[in-house]
């Protein structure tokens, strides 16, 4: 263990030991498998069950480990090997996080690297190395309050989705945040609890709007007097068919030059009363569009119209996530539970401080600028320095910085 | 709500358990004569799916349409071949999707919320040029949409409102066949401890008709591989076909046999995988998996094609997101039997 990561496990044991702490507890908690990734080593310690909170707060305080999850699943036997488990169904959850979003931001504050060639770049990872090819490409990444504001507004976005598309009566949500670049949506639902991992595909396919075919969503030529005539469905129906209009809407009148439309038709567009497309369908007033500039559009809007949830995390039903209330190793902050009517209002950076006390020194190679309760830090570059310990177990956790000593 | 009639055409509905178990016959009185037409029938229901798939309407004899349901179920239970059991599943289905296409919403609301437990609501709503009978529960949808093909069933082409899939009545009647499907398949699984002696003679001849038109019975099974479940989609997709006796190409047959070999399953094994298919012959599938496993001709062992291929040739199916890091169906079965063997890679999450 390096010597940032020995004080880091050290506080996380202080923080952990304090005494009227109390931990989440899930919903059957004790079907529920419990990982930890210990700091020595980077060793993954799984398939271990508590009867009560208690049981595990105890076991948290002896290893102190960077990061704590639990499983998604319920299990007959949650420390039996993977096969013999016994799976009882699992909770259907949503990840949004940075990463998958395309932030303007990214591009000061995010860096990868090559592991085979060691090429460095700015920015989001490339799939495979631009120089050879490899796929084993590192990144290093920051959480700055714009990309955590656009997580937010897409988990809001994904919540109207649910509450619209999804949701049935009795299911029972809760939204956390992850201690790190994004937000978990956990839906406890006895409707959703037994779905298999490629019936959980389809609920991904249909957030992503993943291989919509909008003429399967109303939009089709219909014949009348002798020309066909373009139909489509209206502002207001369910699912993705206004929600398929709202988009086209946004985009044509966004962006209706750069797709290349004429004069005429861009005086169409921007003639349009928009208090009057709940009862009047624009699609006829649009002409001469051709058949590959609409599916163009539609492509476009319904990518911006999408939750940008992660699929992976969606449709695996042996998931393990991080337990609310535990310290997040990549940062040092808190995963904590956000009361919906908050959501819109929290702050991460005050909210889920979990050190706001103390001062600690450190030596600092290179960091953005950055924000931990109302102050803003840095940017540094090769200083040694005393902050406020949040801000310094930020900068530990993300490999910015060394202990002085 | 239903009649005697409605029982004969769905014999699957729980009224019609309902009525055989009321009739309270026992297994030795199959034998008496008066059962004669309800074992003649039941050894025809088996025929008609093995010989072509399909299952006629007999209305003139309504308990023996009836009766002769379980019965054939009960024969299948008893031959045990996976392949004749899948077949007469589909074969059902397909029988209940003819006549339910043709009923009344109310009907069909009977069946499916009495029957099959689904969570539907009657809805009427016209959009566009569809006219929605239903909104069906996203899970009960799910459950049965999951195994149909055509884009019209991937969510992302439905019309979902809070939790409801809408549907029209045509595709209720589709998303039943499913159910039928599944439910029969799971019937005919359930294999009586012992022959019933006078069934004896009718399950050695249903074990004939298997045999004339599936091809040698043989204890049909995947083949032993260390980890079905670790199978890639497209390759599952193919064994699927294969038991549902449907034509597979050329480079599917490849791939699976392929596929198969290099994950260690013996030639024998997958000889007898072929033997479903419409047009086996059996020397010249022994003579391609020889072939694939390097016995024969150049002694080259082939492996797996990559999965650009399969994908030009229509053989991948369903992608998931393993299948977005992987290569070649191989590199799925490693890493996803080392995710089920929970030596995966730790499932960390940020
Ligand atoms: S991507 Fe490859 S492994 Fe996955 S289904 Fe397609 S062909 Fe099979
Ligand atoms: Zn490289
Ligand atoms: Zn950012």
């Amino acid at each position: 263990m390096s010597s940032a990561e020995h004080l880091i496990k050290q506080k996380f044991q202080q923080f952990y030991l304090e005494r009227n702490r109390t931990l989440f507890s899930p919903p059957a908690a004790s079907q529920r498998e419990y990982g930890f990734l210990l700091f020595k080593g980077k060793f993954m310690v799984r398939h271990r069950t508590f009867k009560n909170p208690e049981t595990l707060l105890t076991a948290i305080r002896d290893l102190s480990p960077a990061h704590v999850y639990f499983s998604t699943a319920y299990y007959q036997d949650p420390t039996a090997s993977m096969d013999q488990k016994g799976w009882l169904g699992a909770d259907l959850v949503f990840d949004i996080d940075a990463d998958h979003l395309d932030t303007p931001c990214k591009i000061m504050h995010d860096n990868w690297k090559c592991k085979a060639c060691s090429t460095v770049g700015k920015g989001s990872a490339p799939k495979t190395c631009p120089k050879c090819k490899n796929d084993r490409v590192e990144i290093e990444t920051w959480l700055c309050d714009r990309c955590l504001q656009e997580a937010k507004e897409e988990t809001i976005h994904l919540l109207e989705m649910i509450f619209s598309d999804l949701q049935m009566g009795d299911a029972n949500l809760s939204v956390y945040f992850s201690g790190h670049r994004g937000y978990h949506v956990h839906l406890h639902s006895e409707d959703f609890r037994m779905l298999r991992e490629e019936q959980r595909r389809e609920i991904v396919d249909y957030l992503l709007g993943e291989q919509l075919d909008p003429s399967l969503q109303g939009m089709e030529d219909v014949p009348e007097g002798g020309v066909l005539i373009l139909k489509g469905p209206q502002w207001g129906e369910p699912g993705w068919r206004g929600r398929m209009v709202r988009g086209i809407y946004e985009v044509l009148t966004k962006e209706g030059e750069n797709l290349g439309l004429n004069q005429a038709q861009l005086k169409v567009i921007n003639a349009w009363d928009k208090a009057n497309f709940f009862t009047k369908p624009f699609w006829s007033s649009l002409k001469g569009i051709n058949a590959g500039t609409w599916k163009n559009i539609v492509q476009r809007a319904v990518r911006e119209t999408a939750a940008k949830i992660d699929s992976v995390v969606t449709s695996d039903v042996h998931r393990l996530i991080r337990l609310p209330g535990t310290l997040n190793g990549h940062t040092g902050l808190l995963g904590v539970n956000v009361p919906l009517e908050r959501l819109d209002e929290f702050d991460p950076f005050i909210e889920s401080i979990a050190f706001p006390e103390g001062q600690v020194k450190i030596t600092v190679k290179d960091s953005p600028e950055f924000r931990i309760g109302s102050q803003n830090f840095g940017p540094f570059h090769d200083e040694k320095i005393e902050l406020p310990t949040a801000a310094a177990m930020l900068l530990l956790c993300k490999h910015k910085a060394e202990p002085t000593s | 709500m239903l009649t005697r009639a409605d029982l004969a055409k769905y014999p699957f509905v729980a009224e019609a358990t309902d009525y055989v178990r009321e009739l309270g016959f026992s297994i030795d009185e199959i034998a008496t004569p008066e059962f004669s037409p309800v074992l003649d029938r039941a050894e025809r229901r088996l025929e008609e799916a093995l010989s072509k798939s399909q299952i006629s309407v007999e209305v003139s004899n309504e308990s023996a349409e009836i009766l002769s349901f379980p019965v054939s179920n009960l024969i299948l239970g008893l031959i045990g071949d996976e392949r004749a059991r899948r077949r007469f599943a589909l074969a059902e289905a397909k029988r209940a999707y003819d006549l339910l296409r043709q009923e009344s919403p109310e009907k069909l609301e009977h069946i499916a919320t009495t029957t099959f437990g689904w969570r539907l609501e009657r809805l009427d709503i016209r959009l566009g040029l569809r006219l929605y009978d239903f909104g069906l529960n996203l899970a009960d949808f799910l459950r049965n949409s999951v195994h149909l093909r055509e884009p019209r069933w991937n969510l992302p082409n439905r019309v979902l409102n809070h939790g409801l899939v809408y549907v029209t009545r045509e595709e209720t009647a589709r998303l039943m066949e499913e159910e039928v499907r599944m439910r029969v398949l799971e019937r005919s699984s359930k294999v009586p401890a012992s022959v019933p002696q006078p069934l004896g003679s009718k399950v050695e001849r249903a074990r004939g008709l298997v045999i004339k038109w599936l091809g040698i019975p043989t204890q049909y099974e995947l083949p032993k591989v260390p980890m079905p479940d670790a199978m890639p989609p497209c390759i599952r997709h193919l064994i699927d076909n294969l038991n549902e006796g449907k034509n597979v190409q050329h480079m599917g047959r490849f791939a699976l046999a392929a596929f198969l070999l290099n994950i260690g399953a013996g030639d024998e094994e997958i000889v007898k995988m072929f033997k479903p298919a419409t047009d086996f012959s059996e020397r010249m599938t022994r003579y391609q998996v020889e072939h694939i496993g390097g016995k024969r001709g150049g002694r080259t062992k082939y492996t797996c094609p990559m999965c650009t291929t399969l994908k030009t040739h229509g053989v991948c199916f369903k992608p998931d997101k393993i299948c977005d890091t992987i290569r070649n169906p191989l590199s799925y079965y490693k890493r996803k039997s080392r995710i089920l063997s929970g030596k995966g890679p730790s499932r960390e999450f940020s």
